[in-house]
């Protein structure tokens, strides 16, 4: 990252005497410094939207908290706009990934991970005061298949190695989408990393709710917080199984589905919910639906209808143009421009 | 150090120039349309930090949405539902400032990325290099107005070198009528340029042409009100908020010739005010100005500079068909040199007199003798003349000519003139003044841009162009800008404009000036001008304080304009002036026994010599009549014995 005045960078090592790059453009510069050998590039193959996903679409039976059958609930007046909310700030973070370099065949990628947190002060959204924005640049590069790496890049924690061994003890293949894959995954999961920086931050400090784009599984703090709430957008795991899979479907605008515990071995357990946000009449199936997260309580299902509300309550004003405008709340479309204007 | 309210921003596509750039601020900014802002620059250039200031010109406000039928969906078509949102859209107030200074001012260069502030009292000072002028040594700053923004309130000068020559020189006022503009703006310009002209600087009059009703009539007369807000700008600014204190006014007569043709016709505002009257001589020397062009051919021409230069003001005997001897003053005097002439042409049967033929006279004749017709109660058959004070002008005086009511005519020969007049004594240094300011309203009247050229459009022309290096500085007035000469209005170095009709706005004259600049000055405020001056490299907008004098139609009001005159109301008001102890009955007395044009023409030569003793002076003027005695009383009386008839008288029957 560069040096701009109310942003946060990582850890720097000190030891450099060359100014870390900031862009793309400065991080293929630095590069070719310090290996010869790399041939610029500056384009990801065309298929590179692709990867990265681990998990392919599927359905998995949900594990009902509320209720005997899963089922749609109506949480708001059909004829009645929602202006109450309980959500004072809004994180999202956002990745960049740029090939800067490629040695052998082998791409040496550079990505720029951020997150921010923008706080509402009279209807307008602002940057959290308590913890400035983060924004990280980093390398990712296979150690194994790249010789001639010179020390100060591999001992330097902002070089990533993404060709480390699995829990298997298996290492990722050398063809190059596969190492783009690994690289992918691994900017995602330092991205999710930042996020629940944030987001633990925010429980700590603050006692309004905090809006979380996408799951808060990824930290036992802001799980079992009741001042984070999780929204997920993206739906390649649905939590229904045949029978409810008609119930989610048919759920009509502002109705919310029987709550069910996600828990998955590496993540921590939080009760979650759908949510109809649009109107999805002629539309496809998962038209402004969302999946809610929110720490298990013995209350949940009040604060579900609860919470429920304060999401459909963000719909307004729009998220357009937003391509994902049915699902996302206005104040992540704000947080997701504001990361991309400061990285 | 105060906060900064924006910051310069740039993209490719909308680039930073050396001249122009642009900033973003918080919605709540007090910034707008005219604000002056400093800009820090953030990378020293040879070793200085930059400073650019900078008047915002253009202002722009959008949000995300990419086309409004987002917002509509987005409300489910119901604007009320907009207000219920929990978060408003995310804005921008996103402005365009041209440049007024960078310092350094070399290398010019692109406006750098910096902090934008609000410029301060002395921000100002250096944006609009009035630096230069109001430093201890130089200090030639007359206040134009009070520019403000934010906390700043900062008085705005012009420099009297470019205001009154000698570097530039000359004003013009452009603005809608009825808006306070033009007369205020001047009435109020004057009264600063007489508080603030530097004393060594020498000394300064105006002349002031009342063209149109009442406006310039009370400029001795205070203001009816005066809000604290206009003494705290008089203040502020160091004019004292009062009237002008020596004023004098300049009408002719009336057509009939009793009483002056003015508004200010008052019996209470008459003690300033002075008959303009002219003689033969006077006009004579512009016949140019009221006669055309089909009237005045070369032969024409040459028969008139041969009046002017053999037969005015000179014995002419008796010889050829003159029958007597002439000496020609006057306007009665030159018909009676006419027609004596004519008539011994016609008698002796010549075609021509002195090279100029009979049918030359003739037509000159007749063009003459109708002036003192068209120019009835300006020109005198008796020559009279009641001037202006041509060598005698007062340092910080005013000199009203009212020629509301007049006819264009004489209109135009007062104007050109009292210029000449203005002029060929400053060239001689001998008016009174080192400097004088005209004030002209109605520019497009006497100098269109198109139409045929007139005299006073080419004096017009003259004082524009070469008054300056004179002391004669042209302070003039239009509400279309564009429709006055280009020469005239682009050798004013200073240019003020009121609100403006958009029809105006819409022509090539304001296409310098960006549309939210445009549109600002087509909703001015009454007290508020756009200032363009040769040090100010933008235009800036400024407040000004209402005139300290009373207007024309509070004056109007106040001081009603006088019933026309009877022969002895005009002549007890004009003598009564003189001297107090003059009566009606007296005056009735006079005008039972005397012709009006006799009393007329010895209460002008009255006016003009200011006898001790008004009486004394008429006395001694008329000749003796016998008044006529009552028929009763005569009745009454004995008649008188007649004479007894002599002896042999053959009517004795």
């Amino acid at each position: 990252m560069g040096h701009r005045s109310g942003v946060t960078g990582e850890r720097e090592t000190g030891k450099e005497t060359r100014r870390w790059p900031a862009s793309a453009h400065e991080a293929s510069r630095f590069l070719s410094g310090h290996l010869p050998a790399g041939v610029p590039v500056d384009a990801l193959p065309t298929d590179t939207e692709r990867y990265g996903y681990d998990e392919p679409p599927r359905l998995s039976e949900p594990k009902l908290i509320e209720g005997e059958t899963f089922q749609s609930i109506h949480v708001a007046d059909q004829n009645r706009v929602v202006r109450e909310t309980g959500f004072g700030g809004f994180l999202d973070g956002t990745q960049d990934l740029q090939p800067v370099s490629q040695i052998a065949g082998i791409s040496v990628l550079w990505a720029t991970v951020s997150a921010a947190v923008r706080v509402r002060v009279n209807r307008r959204l602002v940057t959290w005061g308590e913890r400035a924005p983060i924004v990280s640049g980093r390398y990712y590069l296979p150690f194994r298949y790249v010789s001639d790496l010179p020390g100060e890049l591999r001992d330097d924690p902002r070089v990533v190695d993404t060709a480390k061994a699995d829990r298997n003890g298996k290492f990722p293949s050398r063809h190059p989408a596969a190492l783009v894959e690994a690289a992918i995954v691994r900017i995602r999961q330092d991205r999710e990393r930042i996020e629940q920086e944030l987001a633990e931050a925010w429980c700590r400090s603050e006692q309004s709710v905090l809006f979380v784009d996408g799951s808060i599984t990824g930290s036992r703090d802001v799980a079992s917080s009741t001042r984070a709430i999780g929204v997920v957008k993206s739906h390649r795991q649905l939590y229904v199984d045949d029978k409810a899979f008609p119930v989610l479907v048919d759920l009509k605008l502002r109705d919310r589905s029987s709550i069910f515990q996600v828990d998955s071995g590496t993540r921590s357990p939080v009760a979650s919910w759908y949510l109809r946000l649009r109107n999805a009449s002629g539309r496809d199936a998962l038209f402004g639906l969302v999946r809610v997260e929110a720490s298990l309580s013995d209350d949940i299902s009040s604060r579900a209808d609860e919470i429920s509300r304060w999401i459909l309550a963000e719909g307004a004003p729009l998220a357009l143009p937003d391509g994902r405008w049915d699902k996302m709340a206005y104040g992540i479309r704000d947080t997701e421009e504001f990361l991309r204007a400061i990285t | 150090m105060t906060a900064p309210l924006g910051r310069v921003v740039a993209t490719e596509r909308k680039p930073n120039t050396p001249h122009e750039f642009h900033f973003w601020t918080s919605l709540d900014c007090p910034v707008g349309i005219g604000t002056i802002v400093r800009v820090d620059g953030s990378q020293s250039v040879d070793g200085r930090i930059p400073h650019v200031y900078g008047i915002v010109v253009e202002g722009f406000s959008y949000t995300d949405l990419l086309t409004p039928m987002h917002d509509v969906l987005g409300h489910d078509g119901s604007p009320a539902n907009a207000g219920l949102s929990v978060t408003e859209r995310t804005e921008i107030r996103l402005y365009t400032a041209a440049v007024l200074r960078q310092i350094p001012e070399e290398p010019l260069q692109p406006v750098p990325m910096g902090e934008v502030f609000l410029a301060a009292e002395e921000d100002v000072a250096t944006a609009l290099r009035m630096d230069g002028y109001l430093k201890e040594g130089a200090n030639t700053g007359i206040p134009i107005g009070v520019y403000r923004a934010g906390a700043t309130d900062s008085v705005i000068y012009l420099d009297a070198d470019f205001l009154l020559g000698p570097e530039a020189a000359h004003l013009n006022i452009s603005g809608m009528s009825g808006l306070a503009t033009k007369t205020s703006a001047v009435e109020w310009l004057i009264a600063s340029v007489f508080a603030h002209f530097p004393e060594s600087k020498g000394s300064i009059a105006a002349v002031c042409f009342n063209v149109k009703g009442p406006d310039l009539c009370y400029l001795d007369q205070p203001a009816v009100r005066l809000e604290d807000s206009d003494r705290a700008l008089y203040e502020k600014m160091g004019v004292k908020p009062g009237p002008f204190e020596n004023v004098t006014y300049f009408a002719p007569y009336a057509a009939k010739g009793f009483s002056l043709n003015t508004l200010r016709s008052n019996e209470a505002l008459l003690d300033n005010v002075t008959p303009l009257t002219w003689g033969l001589r006077e006009v004579l020397t512009y016949a140019e100005v009221l006669l055309n062009k089909d009237d005045i051919d070369a032969k024409a021409d040459a028969l008139i500079d041969f009046i002017s230069e053999r037969v005015v003001d000179r014995k002419m005997d008796r010889e050829g068909p003159l029958s007597r001897d002439h000496t020609v003053q006057s306007f009665g005097d030159l018909e009676a040199w006419f027609r004596d002439l004519l008539q011994g042409m016609e008698r002796a049967n010549m075609e021509s007199w002195r090279t100029h033929h009979i049918a030359t006279i003739r037509k000159v004749r007749n063009r003459l003798s109708n002036i003192s017709t068209r120019c009835a109660g300006l020109v005198t058959d008796s020559g009279d003349v009641s001037d202006l004070p041509f060598g005698s002008f007062e340092d910080r005086s005013v000199y009203v000519v009212d020629v509301a009511s007049l006819e264009e005519d004489a209109q135009d020969l007062i104007f050109a003139r009292i210029v000449s007049k203005l002029r060929e004594h400053l060239e001689r240094r001998d008016l009174g003044v080192k400097h004088l300011i005209v004030f002209v309203d109605e520019l497009n009247k006497y100098a269109p841009g198109d139409g045929h050229d007139t005299y006073v459009r080419k004096m017009l022309l003259d004082i524009a162009e070469r008054g300056r290096y004179l002391g004669l500085v042209l302070f003039s007035a239009q509400q279309f800008r564009s429709q006055v000469h280009r020469r005239v209005v682009g050798n004013s170095g200073t240019a003020l404009y009121g609100r403006m009709d958009g029809d105006e706005l819409a022509t090539p004259g304001y296409s310098v000036l960006s549309p939210a600049t445009r549109t600002k000055l087509a909703t001015l405020e009454k007290g508020q001008l756009m200032v363009r001056h040769p040090h100010f490299t933008q235009p800036i907008f400024v407040r000004f304080p209402r005139p300290a004098v009373l207007s024309g139609r509070e004056g109007a009001e106040r001081y009603p304009q006088a019933a026309e005159a009877t022969i002895e109301t005009a002549l007890y008001r004009s003598l009564r002036s003189l001297d107090p102890a003059i009566s009606l009955a007296w005056v009735k007395d006079l005008t039972s026994l005397y012709d009006e044009d006799e009393l007329l023409r010895l209460r002008n030569a009255a006016l003009l010599q200011k006898p001790p003793s008004v009486r004394a002076f008429f006395e001694k003027r008329l000749r003796s009549v016998i008044p006529a005695e009552d028929a009763s009383s005569i009745a009454r009386s004995a008649p008188p014995a007649l004479r007894p008839l002599p002896v042999g008288d053959p009517y004795d029957v």
